[in-house]
């Protein structure tokens, strides 16, 4: 696998992140518990120790009197050896008897009675755990309050602490490599069945645009059925490329096979005046070849998707009359009226002069072959658009999609390629605009309008 | 007073003041201010120079110092010899004098370094030490000495052999008569020494107290130090002594053979005196160097061979060893124990209490 972005190794990261920090607030807080818990059970020896000195403490000769139990003492070292301070306090503060004097824990207790207070102290460079019992004497007479101050040091704590805490420090050691194999197997797991779509489209024919078959789960089965979707396009498109082909073969077939039979046909002959008939008749088909040629090229460069032509500003007042002059001549000869109606401002839209005109004279060709008396071409101002409208026979309206696909015609028995219509779309589309077919006004006819967007610039 | 020690309240200053004094004046140690020094050989230079503090007599430090100083001729030795009040005055008065302080003061050794004025040592022979001997790796006790009694030939032939406290408090309660006057222990009240063995051997056994009523009963003289008693017994006026320090009475009455020592059966008082470095001792190095020596197999075997101090070392075998001494007494023997209940013997009040509880059962046959 190459290194660099892999979804294995980003969900790795994203989830080993996580569970690392996680570990770690884990081990902090083993660390804080087990600290805690070591005082608390050491915090239970001050207590014991200081309530051993507290038991001893009397009222004597009119003073406050201790027979120091040295187990008390010794109770505050544990195989730690910790250093172990005490002292008792009168209630004016003052030291009775201790071998150090120690801080007094300024907090408030919580009751009059017995009480004991816990804390960590710093005393002469020590850090030491304190313990302050606050009592009274409860004789006949008198009730003497007084203070033990016991403290030791903390290395049985921490040597407590560290083992509860190394016991924790290998659970989630443990934990953390179970998490980590379980992670790894989890994502070789779920990313298993990308890996078979890899395989799958892998192995198959690159010439061949089926389907693909394969049980997948929901998120990649999205990915299967987009790809197949695509493919079914593809096919669609392929089908249509073949179907064109063959037509557009088909198309230059006939004239060409016209061509070489009426070759053949003039040369049994030996009148001059024949071959002459049969060359003009030649030169007429081969026209009509080389514009229908024309037609197809122009329309496979308007198919193609990757034809991202320049668009200029220009007038569409200027694209009608420069149609009308071109088509006038062989529209005159026909007997057919051709006319403009366009408005008195000039209006103008991004486009291509060319393909305009060459829209404008597939549809003037058309109506004229289709039988039409009168063409007139129309300029519209908002939104911009031209049209072409003639009082032929139409399209019935159901018909009239089928119209716009290549080699389709209406009539099989009028010369003509079946490009005209395919070629003008592919223009309205070329600029962005949309191609309406409606009836000609006064119902009859058929009008074909280019509609461009937006308003005039 | 120093001003080291604030935690001593003014009030009780001059009680604390007394109390160290009676503490400290400890009978085996010499008075004098008497002082050994071992000049560096001339290659050594200045820096290594080592400055001993010690409780213990010349006589018995000399083989110590000459072991020493022979593996580490580079080094200026000066040893002082102090008694344990004043060593332990000098040292809180300059706690940066002395590299080391050796001394038989158990509880006064203790509370220093439980008050983190002693360094730690970590060698091969300071982890080896027995647990039982030394605390933290601060303070090591380097010698084992036992408590005895000193019986005279004439009591064992009038009235048997003495083996044991039992056969002592027998022996008083029956012929408390014929022994009137003749009987010779520590004072506690006068002795630190004599304070510390009281307090532990009340701590071992509540029939103390009976041993105590039988000696005032028997009108038992209460002498200062071992010397003093065995001077007393070396001229016949005391017939038994009891509670003596063993390492003195062995060397004193090797010519005495009409004084038997006896170590006791039932439990034997073991003292031991014991080194530390203090935190701010001038020179570390070379005091970590002779503790090191002080409790390896070399220091131990010239202190069990030349001294009568008793060698711990659990690798040494023979006569002058604790494990000579533990084969000839075994379960008997009570080290004091190295730990938090020796500050109970330093506490103002506790000494004033067994003091007090001393003196009514000594006293208890007056009352009568």
């Amino acid at each position: 696998m190459k290194r660099g972005d892999s979804l294995a190794r980003r969900l790795l990261a994203w989830l080993l992140v996580p569970l690392l920090v996680l570990g770690s607030l884990m081990l902090l807080q083993a660390w804080i518990e087990a600290r805690r818990t070591a005082d608390r059970a050491f915090d239970r020896l001050l207590e014991a120790a200081s309530l051993a000195i507290a038991e001893q403490v009397q009222w004597q000769d009119d003073r406050l009197w201790l027979d120091l139990p040295p187990a008390a003492l010794e109770m505050l070292a544990t195989d730690a050896e910790e250093r172990v301070f005490y002292s008792l306090v009168d209630r004016h503060g003052r030291m009775i008897t201790g071998n150090a004097e120690l801080p007094g824990d300024a907090r408030e207790a919580i009751s009059d009675d017995d009480t004991l207070l816990y804390r960590d102290i710093a005393w002469q460079g020590l850090s030491l755990r304190q313990g302050v019992r606050r009592t009274r004497l409860e004789e006949w007479q008198l009730r003497e309050p007084f203070e033990v101050r016991v403290a030791h040091s903390r290395e049985g704590r921490d040597a407590l602490a560290a083992e509860l805490w190394r016991a924790n420090l290998a659970m989630i050691l443990a934990m953390a490599a179970l998490a980590i194999v379980a992670l790894l197997l989890a994502i070789r797991t779920a990313l298993a069945p990308l890996t078979r779509l890899r395989r799958a489209i892998r192995r198959r024919d690159p010439r061949t645009l089926a389907p693909l078959e394969l049980r997948l789960p929901r998120e990649l089965a999205e990915l299967r059925d987009t790809v197949n979707d695509l493919l079914a396009r593809m096919r669609r498109v392929r089908a249509n490329q073949e179907r064109f082909i063959g037509d557009a073969s088909h198309q230059l077939r006939t004239p060409l096979a016209g061509l070489s039979a009426r070759a053949e046909l003039a040369l049994r002959q030996d009148d001059p005046a024949r071959w002459r008939e049969a060359l003009v008749a030649m030169q007429a088909t081969s026209t009509r070849t080389a514009r229908l040629a024309m037609q197809l090229l122009s329309l496979t460069r308007l198919a193609n998707p990757e034809y991202r032509p320049e668009l200029t500003p220009l007038s569409l007042n200027a694209i009608a009359r420069e149609a009308i002059r071109e088509h006038w001549t062989a529209c005159h000869r026909a007997g057919i009226d051709l006319g403009v109606a366009s408005p008195a401002a000039d209006v103008e839209i991004l486009g291509i002069d060319w393909q305009l005109a060459e829209a404008l004279g597939n549809l003037i060709d058309n109506a004229r072959r289709y039988g039409a008396r009168h063409v007139t071409i129309h300029v519209g101002e908002a939104p911009p658009s031209l049209a072409v409208e003639d009082d032929g026979p139409g399209i019935p309206p159901a018909r009239r999609r089928l119209m716009l696909r290549p080699f389709h015609r209406d009539r099989d028995d009028l010369e003509g390629s079946g490009l005209g219509l395919a070629i003008v779309d592919g223009i309205a589309r070329t600029h962005g605009a949309r191609l309406v077919m409606s009836e000609g006004s006064g119902g009859a006819g058929l009008r074909v309008t280019l509609a461009f967007p937006g308003d005039t610039p | 007073m120093s001003p080291r020690r604030p935690t001593m309240p003014p009030l009780s200053r001059l009680a604390g003041c007394c109390l160290i004094a009676l503490l400290l004046a400890l009978p085996f140690t010499t008075h004098a201010a008497q002082s050994l020094r071992y000049p560096a050989t001339p290659e050594g230079d200045a820096a290594s120079a080592l400055v001993i503090h010690g409780a213990l007599d010349l006589p018995q430090v000399r083989p110590l110092l000459d072991a020493f100083h022979r593996d580490h001729p580079h080094v200026a030795l000066h040893y002082r010899n102090l008694s344990t009040l004043t060593l332990h005055e000098r040292f809180l008065k300059t706690p940066g004098e002395a590299d080391v302080l050796i001394s038989s003061a158990m509880p006064w050794q203790y509370r220093l370094a439980n008050d983190g004025q002693a360094q730690p040592l970590d060698t091969a022979a300071a982890r080896r030490w027995p647990a039982w001997a030394r605390w933290r790796s601060e303070l090591f006790a380097v010698t084992f000495e036992p408590i005895v009694m000193v019986v005279n030939e004439a009591i064992i032939e009038r009235f048997g052999e003495v083996r044991s406290h039992a056969d002592l408090l027998t022996l008083l309660e029956r012929q408390g008569e014929s022994l009137r006057g003749r009987v010779v222990t520590y004072d506690p009240a006068e002795s630190g020494a004599g304070y510390t063995y009281a307090i532990e051997e009340s701590r071992l056994s509540p029939r103390y107290w009976e041993l105590v009523a039988a000696l005032g009963e028997a009108e038992a003289v209460l002498a200062e130090t071992t010397g003093e008693m065995l001077e007393g017994l070396i001229e016949g006026r005391y017939l038994v002594g009891y509670n003596l320090l063993g390492s003195y009475a062995r060397e004193r009455l090797a010519d005495h053979p009409q004084l038997e020592i006896v170590v006791p059966e039932d439990y034997t008082l073991v003292t031991q005196r014991l080194a530390l470095v203090p935190r701010l001792a001038p020179h570390p190095e070379m005091a970590r160097r002779f503790l090191d020596y002080l409790i390896g197999e070399r220091g131990q075997e010239v202190l069990a061979r030349e001294t009568p101090l008793g060698a711990i070392h659990p690798s040494l075998e023979g006569p002058g060893t604790a494990a000579a001494l533990r084969r000839q007494r075994g379960e008997a023997l009570r080290p004091i124990r190295l730990g938090p209940g020796l500050l109970a013997t330093l506490d103002d009040l506790k000494r004033e209490a067994l003091l007090t509880r001393w003196r009514r059962e000594f006293t208890r046959r007056e009352r009568r």
